[in-house]
């Protein structure tokens, strides 16, 4: 059984680490320890701001893991069924899904957020979380449907042939046989999709949701140390970030049972 | 030949450079009706920008406004990418340590205010409730440092009472001319919102806030205050913009 080795390139956020270059100077490495050793450093050489900076911001990390936590969550389920409605042959379906996925990816993010809080505001009067987790998880369910779709796409006819001679059902076929093996060629862009959703949680902070940009403006406005504030800020979204790349990249591993790719 | 007339030209620009009247450029958060706001014509207008306008005509002065996001706005000054901030800025010691003051050209209260059918009349009754803020302001550091209310950051104080008309919190404080602007001025808001109470905060005085060290543009802009002041020509833009 030859498959045809197809990776969806979607580049966006920090790299996930491949095997290879798991070496002692790895991009990774090198950011995440430099990123460590910076914090440590200026925290301990100049306490104030910094360790203020510091104590000023866990409970805006949380929101930041909150929001980011259940977005991938939703984002998930909405991006799988609009995987499947895309390549549905229900054409209902698969016009609401198609329609879907288009009218999202065309409108920014910050507007959709803007539009669920406020515009939407006027009529359902939904919480600021709950708001900002929706919009987020709508947002990216749309590229997700298509990450979906395309790794649904790329497992060879024969297997849903053979699949079917076997005496599965459509259903069957699709939960059993296909998801199964697209889910390798599937993680790496939505591993991807996920932390570009965990940067882009940032814009929730215009919703006024104390998250961990939200804490840090406050900071920086009230001390206008905003080149202290900013650095530190930035310097914990980059590990955060870099967690969640190897995160992702463990995952990779633990599905790759046949050693392949 | 081209050496002459480039010369000739840059001794033009300089000597008219030199008649023309010093442009000072100030920064202002125009989210902030009626002190700073952009009108329909997409102009920056309200009793600050008319104020210093005048004052510049007094000390002899160009002015030009920039609109810039509050919280960053004196990252800016500092940054020197304008000359002053004339935003409602108020005088506080915090502040002092950073940047200059003019003299003092309008004096504020902090306000509550909250949806019609509430009760309180305190800040100390809001206990246990959502109150909604700019992020920055002094109204901002009040509630925050109340104990027992949840402080909300706002980038514009628009947000903030937007949120309080849709009912997702209990109330917003801001200064008192601002506060009177969008619950007792626009017509939506004002069915809905009133102001409960003029905080216990004390008055706070707003200045003109410049680099640390600015003499040359605070000396115009106090020199454009002090004239203003005395022509008393403030009481015509607070009746124009703040009515009574």
């Amino acid at each position: 059984m030859t498959q045809e080795k197809i990776i969806i390139d979607v580049g966006d956020g920090a790299a996930i680490p491949s095997k290879k270059d798991m070496g002692l100077f790895s991009a990774w490495r090198i950011s995440f320890c430099g990123a460590i050793v910076l914090l440590i450093y200026l925290v301990i050489s100049r306490p104030d701001p910094y360790l203020k900076i510091v104590k000023f911001l866990p409970d805006g990390i949380i929101v930041t893991f909150q929001v980011t936590f259940f977005s991938i969550g939703l984002a998930l389920i909405i991006g799988l069924i609009t995987g499947l409605g895309r390549i549905s042959r229900n054409r209902i379906a698969n016009a609401i899904a198609s329609t879907y996925i288009e009218v999202i990816r065309g409108i920014p993010l910050l507007v959709q957020l803007f539009y669920i809080y406020y515009a939407l505001g006027r009529f359902v009067r939904v919480p600021d979380m709950v708001a900002a987790v929706i919009a987020m998880s709508v947002c990216y369910g749309a590229y997700m449907g298509e990450v979906f779709r395309a790794g649904i796409e790329s497992i060879d006819k024969g297997q849903t042939e053979a699949a079917r001679s076997l005496g599965f059902n459509r259903t069957q076929t699709m939960f059993y046989v296909i998801l199964p093996q697209a889910w390798r060629t599937i993680l790496p862009p939505v591993g991807n999709e996920f932390i570009a959703l965990l940067k882009d949680t940032s814009l929730v902070s215009i919703l006024a949701v104390a998250d961990l940009l939200r804490r840090g403006r406050e900071f920086a406005a009230e001390s206008f140390a905003y080149f202290e504030t900013y650095t530190i800020i930035a310097l914990i979204y980059l590990l955060i970030t870099l967690l969640l790349s190897k995160l992702v990249s463990i995952m990779e591993d633990r599905l790759n049972y046949y050693g392949k790719f | 030949m081209i050496r002459k007339i480039v010369s000739g030209l840059l001794g033009v620009l300089l000597i008219t450079g030199f008649a023309w009247a010093r442009t000072v450029v100030i920064a202002t958060d125009a989210t902030w009706p009626p002190m700073e706001f952009v009108n329909a014509d997409k102009e920056i207008v309200g009793f600050d920008i008319d104020y210093m306008k005048a004052a510049a005509k007094e000390g002899g002065y160009q002015v030009e406004f920039k609109s810039v996001a509050w919280d960053g706005i004196f990252g800016g000054l500092e940054a020197g990418k304008y000359d002053a901030v004339c935003s409602s800025v108020t005088i506080t010691e915090e502040r002092k340590k950073t940047m200059d003051f003019s003299m003092p050209y309008f004096k504020v209260r902090q306000a509550l205010v909250v949806p019609k059918e509430s009760n309180a009349t305190t800040l100390e009754e809001m206990t246990g409730k959502t109150v909604g803020a700019q992020i920055g302001t002094t109204g901002y550091f009040a509630i925050k440092e109340m104990e027992g209310i949840v402080a909300k950051s706002y980038d514009e104080i628009g947000l903030a009472m937007e949120d309080l008309f849709n009912g997702r919190i209990d109330g917003v404080v801001c200064d008192d001319p601002v506060a009177a602007q969008y619950a007792l001025q626009r017509e939506d808001y004002k069915a809905k919102l009133k102001i409960a109470a003029v905080l216990d905060t004390g008055d706070e005085y707003y200045g003109v806030a410049v680099k640390k060290g600015n003499t040359e543009v605070l000396d115009l802009i106090n020199k454009g205050i002090q004239a203003v002041e005395e022509k008393g020509l403030a009481n015509e833009f607070r009746a124009k913009w703040i009515g009574q």
